[in-house]
């Protein structure tokens, strides 16, 4: 997983404007962001950073197949 | 990390309200889900007689469920990097009532985040002169630079650096607080988490700009008197380079109005570790959570086409560390060519430091990650040691920016030194700005923040100048209708191809090495033919199930456009240069191609390509 566990979040939304590609959204019922396309997770921790409590962890696999120029 | 709470100017897309609600997400889905049997099994029955069955795309948001707005401004920003930044402020201190838009936030989209080391030109201690600077480069650039920009660069680089100095910049690894300071200063509203779309031009000019909020169900058209495109560069969603919300939406929005772009050809050829290569935060070490810092003066080669030719011809992944057993096979005959004076073995280019630091890659960062460990590898320099979680250190794999040129030299193509493109009322700065104020290859650290920030200043304030002297012209009410047809068409659609499957097939195509870094005629042939069949048969038929799919969907239909371009620019450029490299043409053609390539759209919808000549601006179109 990319972007993996949300844990111990505020709800203050500050990740779902951070993160540049649009990944994360807010549950209004739980008033907490949760990870909605994981699949365009960039793995660039902008939302971790940006986090005020700590809340997201992140993996540094991609969770569809990474397509490279050789290998 | 903490942040503060931002209180900067903004628009209602981010209330509480706006944010999906998931119990009815999933109602809808497990409805969608329920639905989708129902027709597999329908059309399991109907099979026999009509082919195989497909499953309906029911979106769970509709389209007739979007509202429009209006808004009217002077200056209308698009983009909030460090160009969008420099441009906003420096339209409202013109005098001009401005706007910024994003499709993401200040300070937190884009490239901008990223990039760490800014040049700053200080001409009181600098050992290098101006004429020295500019003859440099051109040698190192092969003379694909546009003079005029890197002298820009020479110019205001140290003010604009004083500037960030002023508002924190250099203080905090992120930069939304230093941003807003500026922006919150001066009460310039923000509306982000908008894709942009449209461009409209009434009476030849450039009258405003359409786009959706991926926030809520929302169509924005913005009414302004000029628009200046700070919508950075693009790729095709590549792993490793954090760029993937950025798909050349910019250029592409211009050229569907008839403005020229330029720089297609031109090959960005960072390379990714082979483990993890996905991540663009292990690729760097973790290079985001460090401040930025101040680079000073010192020409290089950097390219990185050439770790694509070594990998083509023996074989990947490539060595990037020091001392691993295939670093002596990764050395080939062959490859791009490197003028004389940067074919150096061993010691850091000449140069003076001008900045904070001693010269080299910016603290931290090492000579291991992204050009640097190319860079330290061409000229055999000594690599520090790896620090951080594993990143560029040991094997390599290639196309971790695939789909983007050089930072600078790809984009709008400029009619004068403010960043005016071919069409009236339309400015472009930064990496939307086909500038080439470095040329086809990489000649400076922190040029691509520097060059941004200074472009986004003059650009600001050229866009508040002409405001000055023109009416806003209202954008017509057909055109409205029309442009909101067009941008919810993928989620009226009920039958078609997801965006993340036609994205996949695209980089398939695109990102081999024999393909976009070690170009052949055949290849791109076939490449180009496998390309015109998405842009002519999939993207008409690109399904949204939601507001994020019909993002997904735009961006995509942006993506096979640039790969259009690129492949179209790249065959007709019959020779190598810098990064574009041709097997098929391996010298530089000194007689035929000391020119750049425009491309533009005819009325009749034709992609038209042309030579410039280095010493000729264009005109409007
Ligand atoms: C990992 C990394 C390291 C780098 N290191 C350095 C370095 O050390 N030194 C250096 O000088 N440069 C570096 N760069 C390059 C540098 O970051 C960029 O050249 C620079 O940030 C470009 O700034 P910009 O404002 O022109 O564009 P960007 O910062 O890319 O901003 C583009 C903006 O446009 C918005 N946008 C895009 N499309 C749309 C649309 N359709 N609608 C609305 N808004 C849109 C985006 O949301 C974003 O806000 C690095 C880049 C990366 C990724
Ligand atoms: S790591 Fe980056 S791309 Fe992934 S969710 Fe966080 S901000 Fe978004
Ligand atoms: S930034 Fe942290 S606390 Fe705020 S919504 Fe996101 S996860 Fe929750």
């Amino acid at each position: 997983m990319p972007i993996n566990e949300i844990a111990g979040c505020i709800g203050c939304e500050t990740c779902v404007k951070a993160c540049p590609t649009d990944v994360i959204q807010m549950d209004l019922n739980q008033g907490k962001a949760y990870i909605a396309y994981p699949e365009d997770c960039q793995i660039c921790h902008l939302c971790r950073l940006y986090c005020p409590v700590d809340a997201i962890s992140i993996t540094p696999e991609k969770s569809i197949p990474v397509v490279v120029s050789w290998r | 990390m903490a942040v503060s709470k931002e209180n900067q100017a903004k628009p209602s897309t981010s209330d509480n309200k706006d944010a999906i609600n998931v119990s009815r997400r999933t109602f809808l889905g497990a409805g969608a889900a329920a639905v989708s049997v129902t027709a597999i099994a329908a059309g399991a029955q109907a099979s026999s007689s009509m082919g195989a069955p497909t499953v309906v795309n029911l979106p769970s948001v509709k389209d007739d469920e979007f509202t429009s707005d209006i808004i009217e401004t002077d200056v209308l920003v698009i983009g909030s990097g460090i160009a969008g930044l420099f441009a906003a402020i420096k339209a409202h201190d013109a005098g001009a009532k401005v706007i910024m838009v994003s499709k993401g936030r200040l300070g937190s989209s884009g490239m901008t985040p990223f990039g760490k080391g800014v040049f700053s030109y200080d001409k009181k201690n600098t050992k290098m002169s101006e004429d020295d600077y500019l003859k440099k480069v051109a040698t190192s650039a092969i003379g694909t630079n546009n003079p005029v920009f890197t002298k820009l660069l020479l110019e205001h680089s140290y003010d604009r650096v004083q500037e960030l100095k002023s508002w924190g910049f250099f203080d905090s690894p992120l930069c939304f607080d230093s941003f807003s300071k500026p922006m919150n200063e001066r009460k310039i509203p923000i509306f982000e988490r908008i894709m942009m779309t449209h461009l409209h031009k009434e009476q030849g000019r450039v009258v405003g700009a359409s786009g959706f909020s991926v926030a809520e169900n929302k169509i924005v058209h913005f009414s302004a008197k000029s628009v200046i495109l700070c919508t950075g560069a693009g790729a095709f969603k590549p792993n490793g380079f954090p760029m993937c919300d950025l798909t050349h939406d910019g250029s592409i929005m211009a050229y569907n109005i008839g403005a020229k772009i330029t720089g297609k050809e031109w090959a960005d050829g960072h390379p990714a570790s082979a483990a993890n290569s996905g991540s663009s935060y292990d690729n760097w070490h973790g290079q985001v959570e460090q401040k930025p810092s101040i680079e000073g003066a010192e020409i290089r080669h950097d390219l990185g086409v050439d770790l694509n030719y070594s990998a083509y011809m023996n074989g990947g992944p490539v060595s990037m560390g020091p001392g691993s057993p295939s670093e002596k096979e990764a050395v080939v005959v062959g490859g791009p060519w490197v003028p004389e004076e940067f074919k150096r073995v061993g010691g850091p280019p000449s140069g003076d430091n001008g900045g904070d630091r001693p010269s080299g890659p910016p603290p931290g960062m090492g000579q291991t990650s992204g050009l640097h460990a190319i860079w330290a590898k061409l000229t055999g320099q000594k690599q520090s040691a790896p620090q951080g979680p594993p990143g560029m250190m040991g094997e390599s794999v290639g196309g971790s920016t695939a789909g983007m040129s050089i930072h600078k030299s790809e984009g709008l193509v400029p009619i004068d030194a403010n960043g005016l493109s071919t069409i009236p009322g339309l400015w472009a700065s930064g990496d939307a700005l086909g500038s080439h104020q470095t040329g086809g290859i990489y000649t400076q650290i922190g040029s691509s923040m520097a060059g941004s920030a200074v472009q986004g200043a003059l650009a600001g304030e050229a866009a508040a100048k002409a405001s000055k002297l023109v009416e806003l012209l209202p954008i017509p009410m057909d055109t409205l209708a029309q442009t909101k047809t067009d941008i919810l068409a993928p989620l009226k659609r009920t039958k078609g191809y997801k965006p993340a499957w036609v994205t996949q097939v695209l980089q398939s195509v695109m990102i081999p090495n024999f393909v976009l870094y070690v170009k052949k005629e055949r290849m791109m042939d076939a490449a180009l033919a496998y390309v015109e069949e998405l842009r002519d048969h999939h993207v008409p038929m690109l399904v949204a199930s939601d507001r994020h799919h019909l993002r997904l969907a735009h961006e995509t239909a942006n993506m096979v456009i640039s790969a259009e371009m690129k492949m179209k620019a790249s065959m007709m450029r019959k020779e190598s240069r810098c990064s574009h490299y041709r097997l098929d043409y391996p010298d530089v053609d000194y007689e035929n191609w000391n020119a750049w390539i425009t491309i533009h759209q005819s009325d009749d919808g034709e992609m038209i390509l042309e030579k410039q000549y280095w010493d000729k601006w264009p005109k409007f179109s």
